[in-house]
């Protein structure tokens, strides 16, 4: 049996040790762990003991989730240190984690949960209407009255609902070469994001090469179909809806541009253009902008969209 | 022709074996996007009960879909073994629920009378389970098949080592490969799904998979998951392929609107028997899902369940290596929930054993649905419990080119060693060789992919 | 189906001792696919025709005769059955001695309507080592292997290293040791000793002269010291006073950053390292090339990496330069076609302040950059990169382009076009933006998906693929 005074100096021994594996401060940067020259990567850790918890100084908290951290493995003591650094640079996946047993580390664990719980609110949460405001967005909504619907009900998401159908006809263009529309589609977020820069881009580049734009307007509640819909109704040549991606785990703040020559309701997906992966980590959404007004242009041109434009 | 029941004081009716099939089914919001759900708890118990009461023969002669439209209603009718057929076709389908439950069917004894069922059937039966009969009854099950090793044996949990990358960077590949090789994944097949269509590319990756397999020796098999007609292109080219993938429907219309046929299934298999780098005899991939023919309108108004038994039976006229059903792939609008995806997931593994095939599952889910990374490891597990061939392991269960979840790869270890099982005989000599496992558990140099680096042949 | 065209690459390299030229085919392919924008790029390279390894001609010692090459290559053309309008890219490289300004252009004046219309003359014995290292599959290696690699490409006078980390350049640099350095009669009579290994055989007490006999020993001796400077070089020793004389004028400091995994051999003294020459004859050419490569393959540069075997030997050099000269643009770029081609344009690069500045919408600073530069070159056009910004505001587009027009207006001699080069994807936003702010009759491109630094040139040809990209080749000139 131990007494109560070994106890207690076991009890500090171990927490002196714990402090004393805290990292100075923030995390160590590759560059600076310590290679055997021959690249076989750091000698283990005496013991085995558990890994530090970067415990950063007051005032400076550190972001699990943010690209900084994970760009830093979490696999203890690998053979190659440098060559992991390397491999996790070639592909966004999520290598070099580690492992407790079969199991996945704490940290990992929380970076992929904190991560689902970004795209789950990207999914789940509306575009905020100061958003649409600032960017002279008017809002109509589709057949879907809530997000429920909207998520188990693709085919009343491409459908306008009643007054919405008014209020575009009251406040649109008939007739326009070129109809934008954006939408929240499965990610609210990536319209947040994305929207603004690529919205002036393509109106800029329309202009600039004389083709007459429709009023943009935003659709609650949308699929990609909905378009459709907007060109019967306003009898745009081109429509192009900028509409948010179901959100994956790497970003939740991906758009795309479905665009199409004379849309028609119930037409073919295949008619549609498609311009995907528009994000700061994808096309930016200027670049992309730019892109989208040539790609009218070309459309207009050939009178086609979809398959039939790449013929 | 119409059924009747009278269920707690209410008379239901319905109109057709496609309809009871319908509202007999477990709730799935494809099945109420597509209008044929039962609209009350009780209605779709009292369409439980009638078809319980069916007979085999009223199944079979009442495809959802007509013989004379389409081609999978006729391969699964005219495979059927007749004999086995007349002696059964007089049973229920409660009797064959309680049957297969039952002590006398043994594993030789289902797998005879598999070959006189239809997908109706399989279905129908599928539709009187519980979850747990549905794990019972398919662990009686397995189905074995070869291609450069043999998969599906008793005692075995295997997986797909999935290493997807946003644009097909082939070193970014090579490093996701590693990392799973290095927990253990990768014995049923290293596959990935590629992000773009091009032969180049295709034949790229497909050159990279087969020099890895080689250069360390690995039993396993390797394909890169395009269009079957990309892939047709790149192995004619020379690419080495042990494989060649197809996601199909439960019905023709349904396959067409996946842009192949038949004939290019036939010309897969002919293909591989001369050029490809597997042994065989068993060398095609198949994917489905509940679901996918209602998304191109392609369901002659059945239900999801239904059609999905029909893609088993469509897939066991080609003897594939391996079948997937990618179970939450598709989405809240086809699978709503949790619930509903583990009871899909188990559905589909009952069905497709029951139909012959060689059956996983990629235990999957969207981040729109209602499921989250804790379903997931449920499902895997009850499969694991199931006798599933295989399952997924993608890194840290994040696909980052297709945008969802599934099993990480650490999960298939963890499962073995839960319940007990190990991967592909070969490929757990291959692991020991390596020093990835010792005794079926990972060593401490398990999970970093580095050491694939200084290894023979690179070093 | 992705799309795929190729265009036909030409690689000439006059060298010091041999002057050969291959013919690669560059498939190009859009591997984005349909549903997003196209991102066109350079999926396969083949080297489709490789010439006979023919002596350099040269008029005297050092100067190149610039004839007897013009013939050389249309013999080859014509060998290969291509005409030079067949050829969509290329580069023309003079390497080791031979890399001298007059020589240059020489062979460009001689070349000029030969190779096409976008072939250029290009080099400086960084580059060399860097072109090298690429073509005998070094830097292929380092990037699939994830490991560091050491490609030495022993010529006839020098020696050039280049050191790849992951597919990345981390050391480059040129040493005078080579395989003719030393030349010899049949009975060992020395007939020609170069400086560098006057100077090595000096330093080790050994007596060579020109027109004196010498013995196997003494050479086996000279070309062990040469051995040991390269293994110096590559840390393996501690560095000794003769590393520093015999590095090669205008080359860097090859100091390997960290630790060397892999090492390469190319050039034509590699064969002779990986294998003795056939036949037992120890000096088969002539010269101490084959000693070289004994000295070598029995020293420590074999045994303390790992030794690798690459694609390519003593071609490594020009097939570098037939298939890796070339990069390609951005995909997404705002540029017109008749613009191209250009030729031989210096770069001016933004510093990052003046990056910033400009993406303020401040004109002023960088029109007098542009002053300042035109002022001290001899061109009449200059190419402004800068590395951009990952994912710019709509607003800061439109603030740097005002500024590059601005700027482009005040500065730019009338008629001169803009041309603007961005490492980061934004090119096309940024000359939608641009173009409209410019004069009438000012033509303007703006690539993006382009690193080039301060002292580059630059040569664009026509756009390919419809248009969507424009192939570069990024230089360091030793003439202008």
């Amino acid at each position: 049996m131990l007494d109560q005074r070994t106890i207690d100096a076991m009890a500090e021994e171990i927490i002196r040790r714990m402090e004393g594996e805290r990292r100075p401060s923030g995390t160590p940067a590759p560059s600076q762990r310590p290679h055997r020259e021959d690249g076989a990567g750091a000698a283990p850790p005496p013991g085995g003991q558990p890994p530090s918890r970067g415990t950063p100084p007051p005032g400076e908290l550190e972001d699990i989730a943010s690209r900084e951290q994970r760009a830093i493995p979490t696999l203890r003591e690998p053979e190659d240190y440098d060559a992991l650094i390397r491999m996790k640079g070639k592909t966004s996946a999520r290598i070099g984690v580690g492992r407790c047993g079969p199991r996945l580390l704490t940290k990992t664990l929380l970076t992929l949960r904190a991560d689902h719980a970004m795209a789950r609110d990207a999914v789940f949460t509306d575009v905020d209407p100061a958003f649409l405001e600032r960017n002279g967005l008017f809002s109509v909504q589709t057949r879907c009255a809530d997000k429920n619907t909207h998520i188990t009900r693709p085919d009343l998401g491409r459908q306008l609902s009643d007054e919405g159908v008014k209020t575009i006809l009251e406040r649109c263009k008939k007739g326009v070469q070129a109809q934008i529309i954006v939408s929240d589609g499965l990610s609210s977020k990536a319209i947040e994001a994305n929207a603004q820069d690529a919205l002036p881009a393509i109106q800029e580049g329309l202009r600039q090469r004389g083709i007459s734009v429709g009023t943009p307007f935003f659709v609650r509640f949308g699929r990609v179909a909905v378009e459709d819909q907007v060109a019967e109704l306003l009898d745009a040549e081109v429509v192009c809806i900028l509409i948010g991606e179901r959100p994956g785990l790497a970003t939740a703040e991906s758009m795309s541009a479905y665009l199409c020559y004379r849309a028609r309701v119930g037409q073919p997906e295949a008619r549609r253009t498609v311009v995907s992966n528009i994000h700061s980590g994808g096309i930016s959404a200027v670049e992309a902008g730019a892109y989208i007004a040539e790609l009218i242009q070309k459309i207009l041109a050939a009178k086609a969209s979809g398959v039939e434009l790449q013929k | 022709m119409a059924y009747k029941t009278l269920l707690s004081g209410q008379v239901f009716t319905f109109d057709s074996v496609k309809e009871v099939l319908a509202k007999a089914n477990e709730e799935k919001s494809g099945d109420i996007l597509a209008g044929v759900a039962a609209q009350s708890g009780i209605q779709r118990i009292a369409a439980k009960e009638v078809l319980a009461g069916m007979t085999l023969e009223e199944l079979r002669q009442n495809p959802v879909v007509p013989y004379e439209e389409d081609e999978v209603t006729r391969l699964n009718q005219d495979s059927i073994n007749e004999s086995i057929y007349s002696a059964i076709k007089g049973w229920t389908v409660s009797d064959l629920r309680e049957w297969l439950l039952g002590e006398s069917a043994g594993e030789e004894e289902i797998r005879r009378i598999s070959r006189a069922l239809t997908a109706e059937m399989v279905a129908a039966v599928a539709k009187l389970m519980t979850n747990l009969d549905l794990v019972y009854a398919a662990s009686k099950i397995r189905v074995p098949a070869h291609c450069n090793t043999t998969i599906g044996l008793r005692g075995t949990l295997s997986t797909r080592l999935q290493p997807n990358h946003t644009t097909d960077n082939v070193e970014g590949i090579t490093a996701s490969l590693f990392e799973g090789l290095s927990y253990g994944c990768g014995d049923a097949l290293i596959g990935l799904n590629p992000s773009g269509e091009s032969v180049a590319s295709m034949t790229e990756i497909l050159k990279r998979f087969d020099e890895i397999k080689n250069q360390f020796e690995i039993p396993t098999q390797i394909c890169v998951l395009g269009h079957i007609t990309t892939q047709l292109e790149a192995v004619k080219r020379g690419a080495p392929a042990d494989m060649i993938f197809q996601s199909i429907a439960g019905s023709q219309k349904g396959n067409e609107a996946f842009g192949f046929t038949t004939d290019h299934i036939r010309e897969a298999m002919e293909l591989l028997r001369r050029r490809g780098t597997g042994t065989g005899p068993n060398v095609m991939y198949f994917e489905t899902g509940q679901g996918s023919e209602l998304s191109s309108d392609a369901h002659y108004g059945a239900d999801q369940v239904t059609m999905e038994a029909r893609c088993y039976a469509y897939a066991r006229e080609f003897k594939p290596f391996m079948v997937n059903t990618v179970v939450g792939f598709i989405g809240p609008e086809y699978l709503y929930d949790s619930r509903q995806v583990i009871r899909a997931g188990l559905e589909d593994h009952f069905m497709g054993k029951l139909s012959g095939i060689p059956m996983g599952c990629d235990c999957c889910y969207t981040n729109h649905m209602m499921a989250e990374q804790n379903d997931i490891e449920n499902l895997a597990m009850l499969l694991g419990a199931a006798g599933a061939n295989y399952i997924l392991g993608v890194p840290t269960s994040d696909d980052v080119m297709l945008n969802y979840q599934t099993n990480a790869y650490h999960d298939a270890a963890a499962i073995r060693e839960v319940l007990g099982l190990r991967p592909i005989r070969e490929f757990d000599l291959w692991l020991e060789k390596m020093g990835i496992t010792e005794n079926g558990r990972l060593t401490s140099r398990a999970g970093d992919p580095t050491i694939f680096l200084s290894r023979k042949g690179r070093g | 189906m992705a799309e795929e065209k190729a265009i036909l690459s030409v690689g000439i390299d006059i060298g010091t001792s041999t002057t050969q030229l291959v013919f690669s085919r560059l498939s190009m392919e859009n591997t984005s696919g349909y549903f997003t924008v196209p991102r066109i790029s350079i999926v396969d390279k083949e080297v489709v025709y490789r010439s006979a390894i023919h002596t350099t001609p040269l008029r005297t010692r050092t100067l190149i005769d610039g004839e007897a090459v013009r013939r050389i290559v249309e013999a080859e053309f014509e060998k290969a059955g291509f005409t030079p309008a067949d050829t969509g890219t290329g580069a023309v490289i003079i390497t080791g001695e031979s890399a001298r300004k007059e020589n240059a252009a020489l062979v460009l004046r001689e070349l000029s309507g030969f190779a096409g219309e976008f072939v250029v003359s290009t080099a400086g014995p960084d580059l060399e080592a860097i072109i090298a290292g690429k073509g005998s599959g070094a830097w292929q290696y380092s990037q699939e292997m994830s490991c560091t690699a050491v490609n030495l490409d022993i010529g006839g006078g020098t020696t050039n290293l280049v050191m790849f980390d992951c597919g990345r350049v981390a050391a480059k640099g040129c040493l005078d040791i080579g395989g003719r350095l030393v030349r010899l009669e049949k009975d060992l009579t020395v007939t020609y000793l170069s400086p560098a290994a006057g100077l090595v055989a000096q330093s080790l007490g050994l007596p060579l002269r020109e027109g004196e006999r010498t013995s196997l020993e003494e050479l086996r001796g000279l070309c062990r010291g040469m051995a040991q400077v390269l293994e110096e070089c590559l840390g393996l020793w501690e560095a000794g006073p003769l590393l520093e004389r015999l590095q090669t004028p205008g080359s860097s400091l090859f100091r390997p950053p960290k630790a060397i995994q892999a090492v390469f051999f190319s050039g034509g003294v590699a064969d002779s390292v990986y294998q003795p020459p056939q036949g037992g004859d120890p000096i088969p050419y002539g010269d101490i090339g084959a000693l070289l490569g004994e000295a070598i393959r029995e020293g420590r540069l074999c045994s303390a990496f790992r030794l690798q075997r690459g694609k390519e030997t003593i071609r490594a050099t020009v097939v570098g330069a037939g298939s890796y000269a070339t990069s390609l643009s951005g995909s997404t770029i705002d540029c017109p076609g008749e613009l191209f081609p250009l030729k031989n344009v210096p770069v001016l690069k933004l510093s990052p302040e003046e990056q910033e500045a400009a993406f303020r919408g401040e004109a002023a600073p960088m029109a007098e950059r542009i002053r300042w530069f035109l002022g001290q070159s001899d061109s009449p056009r200059l190419v402004i990169a800068m590395e951009g910004e990952k994912n710019p505001s709509y607003p800061r587009v439109k603030a740097l382009a005002s500024a590059l027009a601005a700027a482009a207006e005040e500065a730019l001699p009338p008629g001169e076009p803009l041309l603007a080069v961005v490492r980061e994807d934004m090119a096309k936003a940024l000359g939608q933006a641009a173009r409209p702010l410019l004069a009438s009759g000012r033509a303007a491109a703006f690539l993006d998906g382009i690193q080039a630094e301060q002292n580059d040139y630059m040569d664009m040809g026509r756009p390919l693929m419809d248009g969507l990209v424009v192939p570069v080749v990024v230089k360091t000139l030793i003439f202008g």
